[in-house]
């Protein structure tokens, strides 16, 4: 008896051994990593107490004294992740020793990462610096606050970038972010598709909503493509519709404000109508709609200016495609041609063990060098450094847009948008929103889709 | 009188000393279990007891909780849509796995291993390229409706994806599609404990495939198919992936699971981990409920 | 049957076929639909290699995997026997126990597991991997509904050879499960392999990317390379199925012989 329960405790053992050997291969590099979180969070204390007090101090000596690498998340190799190698280069030549380690990070990991760490109140996983999606800032920032660093006196100074765009990162009168890349509207044509039609690109240069989907039916008649084509079940042309005339789904408290709200009203009859007209065609998914420009299945497209990128990818259609600004409401105040979709911002955790090296970064690069953005032109990474838009390699004309200075133009449309307030709750209403839209287009009655969306937003804002 | 009773305590001693190996060997698996998810269940459940956003929890009225996500219609649709999707696909799921496992477990059969591994690759299909390839055979202009245009049951393309019903089918027809080779190794494995000879007398007896089929197939394989119920059921109240990356729960939610919900509560929209918690524990009830009365049907040994 | 079939199998392979046919081409032309093999194989290849780490990440994932699936099947195999082969009503009862283990959904378990873990200070290990499905009640179950078949006839003749119980286990009932042991490799393996949740959550380091996070980072941009995205999918799903492949005449044509 006792004979075999040894042997099954052997086994036991056995199984045992077998854990503690899987973990042996990969310990040596976790305790690296341990012993930096230790002391992560000691540095903690000190960095917060140096944060008050040394705004517009010499970042040099404090870079000597606290290591000189710098640890981001963020995503896209091609765009966020080389602008910011680029930076951590143009830093280097003033600083030799220092350094930027990235680790590649889809945004909705780094919002699961972020969130998870700061839920179980262990932030020691978290790097220095975060890029963070615009419209996720008041979210983040609201619902963690001991998660981030204020940046408002760290010497950066916020009027260089567009208001609008600064805007998504200011909670409660407070900076906690440099704002990165562009996301300004732009509405981008088939010149020649247009021609076929008897029109040209000025003829939707400063067009209303309702000039549009006239010259769309036209369109639509004689070539038989619609003008726009966008992604049913997200709410990117509603949202950038909204904030063309500067309106929003919640109110300055923060409450929704869907119901009674003329604009929103106005945005959902001129999608609904559009939607009718055939002159925007719904597809399924983010992929088919990339399918619809590069197949020529559409004359031309609305959203943020990084979707150039992708239209550029379709390379036979060089020359053909032209940009201008977006339609603007009609009958609705301070109705413009200007708006912003997606983008994202630089954000410092509260994890950053050297935050006067982070801040004199960014404030060195992102927020304060023209070369920077020239550097990083060349991968579509646009500045909402107001500055940047003025250097020469901005001005340059773009022959897949006719030779048309397009880099220029959209830092000129930045500088026009009009600001509005995101809102703790935005995916929630988002999301309400365009589940309203589609009954809507199904034909529901618009004043009771606003009325039930409110509703649901206020459940889930319990 | 002695010499009767020594063997008949030396046979209690020794199922004593079976059912202490049995204790032993089923240990470590039950210490990890304990460890890896009762107690996280634990803290879960006294999270679903809090009100609040992101750390601001508190414990207000503890039933808060579970009586919001009755009135939020957003969940309520969410409960709706999973139940059908149980009701509706588990049983064409598992019927068509078991039919296939008993035609695949055919001896005479010819390329076994390429049907088989044909017929398993959904499941080993990653998420991404099977997530997209849907939406494109379904689009508007996809290869479905192509299909259906030509032979002239269509005048012009329809929007699988853009209407309630046929959303809701497509998932279900995704969900077939994806795990019922998945379903078929655990009736091709367990096919395997069944003497073929059963099957050669069955022949020679004159019994037919149907036959075959439902009397000898379906009651040696209870055990497994009884593996395979629970495992759906909780699988399909569990579901995540096909919402979210197939119809992102559109149209109008028409589409959305109760997981997708409460990932958006948890990871998309502010954080309510209290609320996402007890939703997460309705699930919880209702899977064990429904296990429970299949193991109370299937779970008996002969 | 051989008819039904194949329909089942087409249907079945499609998408694997397109997978092939989409690496092999360029980003656009996957996006206009085609259907046919093209010649941009190699540049996505080189395209994905100076994107990506795919050595480091395969490496991780197998490793990962085969760990995770070796140290499963013994702990649960072991359990399995042991619920059916000594089943009492406390043993039976444990089981039934066990099951609810698995059916609170995932995401609520979370963050507590992330907080044990963080405190253990084992985030971005192999450990951190394979601890919470080391020991699943859908394999104990398993394991314990194939041992039902077991003849217990073996058990007593083996007791009667002098073997004890733990040798009964590898000598006896490990041959004979062949079949629910291949059976259960290939489920665990790509359980395993496919996981993608926990590790976005416990793994922050490049160091330890996995596949599936890999091919996640493909498709973050502004512009997904199609072509390349493909690529990275069919490498990712390639193990599995050779896993399978290799593994099926194994479960499905058990030598059953010992049963008898």
């Amino acid at each position: 008896m006792k004979r075999k329960i040894l042997s099954a405790l052997l086994c036991v053992a056995m199984t045992a051994t077998m854990l503690a050997g899987c973990g042996n291969s990969s310990n040596e590099s976790t305790d690296d990593k341990n012993q930096e979180a230790t002391d992560d969070a000691a540095a903690d204390d000190t960095a917060d107490d140096a944060t008050d007090d040394a705004a517009g101090d010499d970042a040099a000596d404090d870079s000597a004294a606290g290591g000189d690498k710098l640890t981001v998340w963020c995503w896209d190799p091609a765009f966020n992740i080389f602008s910011m190698e680029e930076a951590g280069k143009v830093y280097q030549a003033d600083h030799p020793e220092f350094s930027v380690e990235v680790t590649e990070t889809p945004w909705e990991d780094v919002q699961t990462k972020l969130t998870t760490a700061a839920t179980s109140g262990d932030l020691s996983t978290l790097p220095d610096i975060i890029l963070m999606q615009d419209n996720a800032f008041q979210k983040n920032v609201i619902s963690y606050p001991d998660a981030f660093v204020d940046l408002t006196d760290s010497g950066i100074d916020f009027g260089q970038f567009g208001e609008a765009k600064t805007a998504y990162s200011v909670i409660d009168g407070k900076n906690y972010g440099v704002p990165f890349d562009n996301g300004a509207v732009i509405a981008a044509y088939r010149t020649d598709i247009l021609e076929q039609a008897g029109m040209k690109i000025e003829d939707f240069t400063d067009i209303t909503w309702d000039e549009y989907l006239e010259k769309g039916k036209t369109v639509l008649e004689k070539t038989g493509k619609p003008l726009l084509s966008c992604q049913a079940g997200e709410s990117d042309v509603i949202m950038m519709m909204l904030q063309s005339c500067g309106a929003s789904l919640f109110d300055d408290e923060g409450n929704p404000a869907l119901v009674g709200n003329e604009a929103l009203k106005k945005v959902m009859e001129t999608y609904a109508a559009l939607k009718e007209a055939g002159v925007l065609v719904e597809v399924n998914d983010w992929d088919q709609y990339i399918s619809t420009m590069n197949t020529e299945a559409v004359a031309g497209t609305i959203n943020g200016c990084w979707i150039m990128a992708s239209i550029k990818t379709a390379e036979d259609q060089s020359g053909k495609w032209a940009v201008t600004n977006m339609p603007s409401l009609v009958d609705v105040e301070n109705a413009s041609n200007y708006s912003n979709n997606g983008g994202s911002s630089w954000a410092v955790t509260a994890n950053c063990q050297n935050v006067e090296l982070a801040k004199d970064f960014l404030a060195s690069t992102f927020a304060g060098s023209v070369e920077l953005y020239e550097n990083i032109i060349s991968c579509g990474a646009l500045a909402t450094y107001l500055p940047a838009g003025e250097s020469d390699v901005y001005a340059k004309g773009d022959d897949f847009f006719g030779g048309d200075a397009v880099s220029a133009k959209i830092v000129e449309f930045a500088g026009k948008t009009p600001s509005n307030n995101t809102g703790v709750y935005y995916y929630e209403a988002r999301d309400a929103v365009a589940t309203a839209m589609q009954n809507i287009v199904g034909g529901a009655n618009v004043d009771d889709e606003i009325q039930l969306a409110q509703e649901t937003i206020e459940s889930q804002m319990q | 009188m002695s010499q009767v009773k020594e063997p008949k305590k030396r046979k209690m001693s020794l199922e004593r000393r079976h059912n202490l190996t049995g204790w032993v060997f089923l240990t470590p698996a039950t210490l990890m279990i304990a460890v890896m998810s009762f107690w996280p269940m634990i803290q879960a459940f006294i999270l679903s007891l809090q009100t609040g956003k992101a750390n601001n929890l508190s414990f207000g009225d503890p039933l808060a909780n579970y009586v919001r996500m009755f009135r939020d219609n957003v969940f309520t649709t969410s409960l709706g849509n999973t139940f059908l999707y149980l009701i509706i696909q588990v049983p064409i799921m598992l019927i068509l796995a078991l039919i296939l496992a008993s035609m695949l477990n055919n001896k005479d059969l010819r390329c076994k291993g390429l049907f088989r591994t044909a017929i398993f690759l959904p499941c080993a299909t990653s998420l991404v390229s099977y997530a997209i390839i849907f939406r494109s055979l379904f689009s508007v202009d996809g290869f479905v409706n192509t299909v259906l245009i030509n032979l002239g049951i269509l005048n012009t393309g329809y929007n699988f994806l853009g209407h309630a019903t046929s959303a809701k089918i497509i998932i279900i027809i995704a969900l077939v599609w994806r795990w019922t080779g998945y379903n078929m190794v655990f009736y091709l494995s367990g096919l395997q404990n069944i003497e073929y000879s059963v099957y050669e007398a069955a022949k020679i007896d004159g019994a037919s495939p149907m036959q075959t089929f439902f009397r000898i197939t379906v009651p040696l394989l209870k055990p497994t198919i009884l593996l395979t119920a629970i495992m759906s059921t909780n699988g399909t109240l569990q579901l995540f992936d096909e919402s979210v990356n197939l119809t992102k729960g559109g149209p109008a939610n028409a589409t959305i699971t109760m997981s997708h919900y409460i990932y958006n509560m948890s990871f998309k929209y502010v954080p309510t981990f209290g609320y996402a918690a007890a939703m997460s524990f309705l699930i919880f009830i209702l899977v064990a409920v429904l296990a429970f009365i299949q193991m109370k049907v299937g779970d008996k040994r002969d | 049957m051989y008819v039904f079939l194949t329909i089942v199998s087409v249907i079945s392979v499609f998408p694997l076929y397109w997978m092939l046919i989409s690496a092999t081409n360029k980003s656009i032309d996957v996006s206009r639909g085609t259907m046919l093999p093209g010649l941009a194989l190699i540049d996505n290849w080189k395209s994905l290699l100076s994107q990506q780490d795919v050595a480091r990440a395969m490496i991780n994932s197998f490793k990962y995997s085969i760990i995770l699936t070796l140290c499963a099947l013994v702990i649960c195999s072991l359990a399995g026997y042991g619920f059916e082969i000594y089943h009492d009503k406390g043993k039976d009862a444990v089981m039934s126990i066990l099951l609810l283990g698995m059916m609170v959904p995932f995401v609520a378990t979370l963050v507590p597991l992330f907080r044990m873990f963080s405190a253990a200070k084992l985030l971005n290990t192999t450990v951190a991997f394979i601890l919470p499905t080391i020991s699943t009640p859908f394999l104990i179950m398993m394991f314990r509904q194939s041992a039902r078949s077991f003849p217990h006839d073996i058990i007593e003749a083996a007791r009667i050879d002098g073997l004890n119980e733990i040798q009964i286990f590898f000598r006896m009932f490990i041959p004979t499960m062949r079949s629910t042991y291949a059976a259960a490799m290939t489920i665990t393996f790509m359980n395993a392999w496919n996981n993608y949740l926990w590790p976005k959550v416990i793994m922050t380091t490049d160091e330890s990317m996995t596949m599936p996070m890999l091919v996640a980072n493909l498709t973050e941009g502004y512009v997904t390379d199609y072509g390349v995205l493909m690529l990275a999918v069919l490498l990712c799903s390639l193990p599995t199925i050779i896993i399978f492949f290799l593994l099926q005449k194994s479960f499905a044509e058990g030598i059953t012989g010992a049963v008898k």
